[in-house]
């Protein structure tokens, strides 16, 4: 295996200032629901920043949580789907073929951290904001299971330019849309397998721990917790 | 027995709708290219999403635009693009030009680039400029327009493809490996069906990546 991506997110560093989950829209073609979808819980967020508040007025903190995909190793989502729709790549990523998926949702509900979102409409763009999309992701039709991809696009773009130059990649060359657009650089994104990359560094900390890791899903998303 | 009379009767009425439906698929002129053709937007022609979007919508969307669209989707039914300057191939590659020199970019980007008028004029502005099909490209600088060229290959949207010309090009993949032989056509027709079983085969034959998440994203 050449690679293994995986993500730390500093609790401690994040301010809930949800950049990356407007990023994340921008980036991969998501759209806005809408009032009345939304009060459907039909919205979409690949990414989004869980608030839980700690103590009582006023002594009260709070404290955020960005949750995405997590990219499980063992994944509850992929053995549910008849059509192999979900599954494991090469490079440990959790991948959705959208051309193979039928929309039996079966995924969404065997995922413990509901980041796997079902399209319940054709997602619609007023004129000229369909300009905006972005053209290495695809924009997904009625019926198709979506999810965070850790941003595919970006690796595949990375690996493509890495390869005409004939080079390794860097650590930090390219982030996911998240960790790009965090400005208290909460999110840190790399290879695992690269005992020198930041991710390896920030992984062996003290403070690390997986969101549900009593299930067994062996995420790959770190959440170092917090000290204050 | 008198079930199986009652299930052969409903197969035949099956048979019958959806034969119907596929010859009204195939007949009704109602396929891309040809609502491309009515748009004179050239925003719309090099655009990767979208390519079921009629042009006069107010709105862009996913979904077909109707139920014959749909089923010509499904099937796989696409007209041969109408181009609105009947543009030689084989003429300009007669004259040793390569296919980067206008197609520029596909050699470092996803994108083959479509030129623009103004680079057609840079030599059409004294080569040739009797002919009645560059007057019409003149006529089309003249009106500060772009050519609205029809979009020849690309992948239905429901694909899901991302493609990128730029490693098939290092990989030396020949143009004609998927566009056909341009020194035989004038304007380019669809000659290779890329499906992706055609996709495959070559990718397993030079061991490329076969993952879905390759091309699928």
């Amino acid at each position: 295996m050449p690679h293994k991506w995986a993500m730390v997110i500093d609790l401690d560093r994040c301010t809930g200032c949800e950049a990356c989950v407007v990023a994340c829209h921008a980036e991969n073609n998501i759209p806005t629901a809408g009032e009345d979808q939304a009060a459907r819980g039909r919205t979409k967020h690949w990414i989004r920043v869980e608030r839980y508040w700690e103590g009582e007025f006023p002594n009260a903190r709070i404290r955020f949580q960005p949750v995405l995909c997590q990219q499980c190793d063992a994944a509850p989502c992929e053995p549910v789907c008849p059509t192999y729709a979900s599954y494991h790549t090469s490079e440990g990523l959790n991948a959705q073929v959208y051309n193979r998926c039928v929309g039996t949702r079966f995924c969404a509900n065997a995922c413990p951290y509901n980041v796997r979102f079902f399209n319940f409409y054709n997602p619609v763009w007023e004129k000229p904001l369909n300009l905006q999309l972005n053209p290495d992701v695809s924009v997904r039709e009625v019926g198709i299971m979506e999810k965070c991809t850790f941003c595919v696009q970006r690796i595949h773009g990375a690996e493509i330019q890495a390869e005409a130059e004939k080079r390794e990649l860097k650590d930090g060359e390219f982030n996911p849309a998240c960790v790009q657009s965090c400005s208290p650089k909460a999110m840190v994104f790399g290879d695992l397998n690269d005992p020198a990359s930041e991710v390896s560094r920030l992984a062996k900390s003290g403070r690390n721990t997986k969101l549900l890791g009593e299930l067994g899903t062996l995420p790959n998303v770190n959440y170092l917790e917090r000290n204050s | 027995m008198r079930a199986l009379n009652d299930r052969g009767k409903w197969l035949v009425i099956a048979v019958l709708g959806v034969g119907l439906f596929i010859f009204a698929a195939k007949t009704v002129p109602f396929g891309h290219a040809q609502t491309q053709v009515t748009t004179p937007s050239p925003s719309q022609a090099p655009g990767r999403v979208g390519a079921t979007q009629t042009g006069d919508s107010d709105v862009f969307t996913t979904d077909h635009h109707s139920a014959i669209a749909a089923m010509r989707d499904f099937l796989g039914l696409r007209s041969q693009p109408v181009q609105p300057i009947a543009f030689p191939h084989k003429t300009h590659l007669a004259n040793n030009l390569k296919c980067l020199d206008c197609h520029a970019g596909a050699d470092v980007g996803p994108d083959a680039a479509i030129p623009s008028v103004k680079f057609c004029m840079t030599c059409h502005l004294v080569i040739a400029t009797d002919k009645p099909e560059i007057k019409k490209v003149a006529a089309f600088q003249a009106r500060h327009e772009d050519i609205p060229w029809v979009r020849v290959y690309n992948y239905s949207q429901y694909a899901h493809v991302r493609f990128n010309h730029a490693p098939h090009i290092r990989a030396n993949v020949a143009c004609a490996t998927c566009h056909g032989d341009l020194t035989k056509q004038t304007t380019a027709q669809r000659v290779v069906n890329l499906d992706m079983g055609y996709c495959l085969t070559c990718h397993e034959q030079r061991q490329a990546p076969i993952d879905c998440q390759t091309c699928h994203f």
